[in-house]
């Protein structure tokens, strides 16, 4: 006999007969697989210090872009006003992920990805390498440049897939 | 000093592959059987800050936590499949040559003055070391400073792997026991409690996780013949001997895990006594560490939570019993109904009703956390009766050695997730004579405990894991020997599944 006082079943929620209110039910596994690929495992739910890393990674992108402007080796003509537009945009992508809670991180893999694509051309150009005459210092922001930007696009990665949550989403555990 | 490779630093080296490696599958086993991680002692449902499991949420009203485990692949925890009790059996087995090789270790650091290859002894190093990141990051191999093996980054990075990673890992491993962290209360909940030790415990493998990742490019940068050369002969004089034997080593160490995961899935029983062997000697010593836990009355689980029904939060595991005779008990508020028989080995059998118990536990009560051998916690308020009081009562007679406790419920009939068979446990009378030893009959002032929780009597065993706390308790039998009953390892689990009846950690 149904229970009509039941708060759960008023409000609508009925699980009754569901498959896993007697059975496990596992996500992500895919026919003929017994379990599911490794990543699937890990669900990390801190999202606003997920919230701060991802703008802490592209400040840094924005910084390490700026220095590199301000060097004295350009890594290919016209490089340096390409570099302080990233700077500024890095910058804006902050302070806009600061003050609002807006879910910019799309916006992010833009920032990193030019990033990435001035640090390729630089390769065949004269980037700020220890070899190119650049200073230890130089080369290595010159490359950090690089490593943050791939580092954000594996935590975006990392966010598409449901590893990491940024704020103001949440992972929701109900357990 | 000549610093170089001592040859018991290379033998140091070489086994910790192997220990750190089987500690860390098997540390991922012991994780999978309650994936999830939290900030709070209390596990409150929904507040877990990471979670390793693919699996659904239960939507029955109640779920047990026995189901709670994911099944992670061999290939990547030890051995896999959801088997807590062997992968606990594997990381105790390793941890005790872990530990004992890191004092040897430590001993010999100091003795020979090889502490120096880690320890700095100026504050240049550490100039020296960010000089050295800059040339990593710019591509550039920095050099070691002149008379050490090291440069700056090796020098610090192997100073903090082995001199703080690794008396942190020890050190929050030892306080997943319950003797000892039910024992040391105060230092328990000094750490942040215990599910932040445990969260700091996983900190610790991922940072070993790292470690191994970033030390293994390193080597491979600075050229792997040359530099395993080093640790194989003390020197890199012969590089393509030198890399060929420490190949052949990882091979070995692979091998191993592989004979290894595949004996266990094939007989545990034979891990158990392995185990045995190995751990028993120095895990009967924790039995010199009594509980001695005293929370307060607010530190209940859930209360500083602003959950109004903390009772509610106090996890349960394991089904109550489906028989007419315990139904009948529960729809009669088991007030009238209930009878507790102490027997066996004694001068003075009796039995309790609940009037009786309350009497006998005159208002005692204790505050104490819970540690389910899976990983959750909750801390809850225990009213009862020492189990060491009404040994007294009963007097056991010369010779008496352990006190079995009876169920109500049967597991294969209650719960569909184990086998059929009688719930007992066991303990030792050292256990049971240990002061926070208890016959509870009360949760959290509630007047009676949760049939989910063990109504309506049930057994608190603050220095082992949660399940040897027995509940919906039955009968109490004072015995001269335990290895006779059910398959004579002392308890349910224990027959069932692969635990020592030794749980103090």
């Amino acid at each position: 006999m149904e229970d009509k006082s039941s708060p759960a079943l008023r409000a609508g929620v009925d699980f009754r007969g569901t498959d896993n209110a007697t059975t496990r039910i596992s996500e992500h596994i895919k026919p003929g697989q017994k379990r599911a690929p490794f990543l699937r495992y890990i669900r990390i739910n801190l999202p606003r210090t997920v919230r701060l890393l991802l703008l802490a990674v592209i400040a840094f992108v924005g910084v390490t872009a700026a220095i590199t402007a301000l060097g004295d080796i350009e890594p290919f003509p016209f490089a340096d006003p390409i570099l302080w537009a990233i700077g500024g945009a890095a910058a804006l992508f902050v302070v806009v992920g600061l003050v609002t809670s807006a879910r910019l991180w799309t916006w992010g893999t833009g920032i990193a990805g030019a990033a990435i694509l001035i640090y390729l051309v630089g390769i065949a150009g004269t980037a700020p390498y220890v070899w190119n005459g650049a200073s230890i210092l130089q080369a290595a922001l010159w490359n950090l440049m690089l490593f943050a930007s791939v580092g954000y696009l594996v935590l975006y990665a990392a966010l598409r897939y449901g590893m990491i949550v940024a704020a103001p989403d949440n992972q929701n555990f109900m357990d | 000093m000549d610093l170089g490779f001592p040859w018991w630093l290379r033998v140091e080296h070489f086994l910790n592959i192997i220990f750190i490696s089987f500690l860390v599958r098997s540390g991922i086993e012991i994780l999978g059987t309650y994936p999830k991680l939290y900030r709070s002692q209390h596990t409150v449902p929904g507040t877990s800050w990471a979670q390793f499991t693919i699996q659904e949420q239960s939507k029955h009203k109640y779920y047990t936590v026995g189901g709670e485990y994911d099944d992670y692949s061999p290939r990547i925890s030890m051995p896999g499949r959801g088997l807590l009790g062997l992968g606990r059996y594997w990381h105790f087995i390793t941890v005790t040559g872990f530990v004992a090789s890191w004092v040897i270790y430590f001993v010999l650091l100091i003795a020979t003055g090889q502490w120096r290859r880690y320890v700095p002894t100026s504050w240049d190093v550490f100039v020296q070391a960010g000089n050295d990141m800059l040339s990593y990051l710019a591509f550039q191999v920095p050099e070691p400073v002149a008379g050490a093996v090291f440069n700056g980054v090796q020098q610090l990075t192997y100073g903090g792997v082995i001199l703080i990673l690794t008396p942190l890992v020890i050190i929050t491993g030892a306080f997943q026991s319950p003797a000892i962290a039910n024992h040391f209360s105060r230092i328990t909940r000094a750490l942040g409690g215990r599910q932040v030790i445990r969260s700091i415990h996983f900190f610790c493998l991922v940072g070993y996780v790292a470690f191994f990742v970033i030390h293994v490019a390193m080597v491979v940068i600075h050229g792997y013949m040359h530099e395993t050369a080093k640790m194989v002969f003390g020197n890199s004089n012969l590089p393509l001997a030198g890399g060929l034997i420490f190949s052949i080593g990882l091979l070995f160490v692979v091998i191993l895990h592989v004979v290894a995961t595949k004996w266990t899935l094939r007989d545990g029983r034979a891990v158990e006594r392995l185990a045995n062997v190995v751990v028993r000697p120095w895990s009967n010593l924790l039995y010199k560490l009594p509980a001695r836990m005293h929370y307060d009355r607010g530190n209940v689980s859930g209360g500083d939570k602003g959950l109004e029904n903390t009772t509610h939060n106090f996890r349960g595991s394991g089904r109550p019993p489906e028989t007419d005779e315990y139904l009948a008990l529960m729809a009669n508020g088991y007030e009238d109904d209930y009878v507790l028989e102490i027997g066996g080995y004694v001068e003075r059998p009796m039995t309790l009703t609940m009037q009786d118990l309350r009497k006998l536990a005159d208002g005692h009560s204790q505050t104490t956390l819970h540690h389910c051998v899976q990983g959750f916690t909750s801390i809850g308020k225990w009213r009862g009766i020492p189990v060491s009081d009404l040994l007294d009562l009963a007097v056991p007679l010369p010779g008496a050695t352990d006190v079995m406790y009876t169920s109500f419920q049967d597991m294969g009939r209650d719960d569909a997730l184990y086998e059929g068979g009688m719930y007992y446990e066991s303990n030792p009378m050292v256990e049971a004579r240990m002061p926070q030893t208890l016959i509870a009959f009360e949760l959290n002032d509630d007047g009676e405990i949760p049939a989910k929780n063990g109504a309506p009597v049930r057994l608190r065993m603050e220095t082992s894991t949660g399940f040897r706390s027995l509940k919906w308790l039955e009968r109490i039998e004072v015995v001269n020997r335990y290895d006779i009953v059910g398959e004579g390892r002392g308890g349910y689990f224990e027959d069932a599944d692969f635990y020592d009846r030794n749980q103090l950690i």
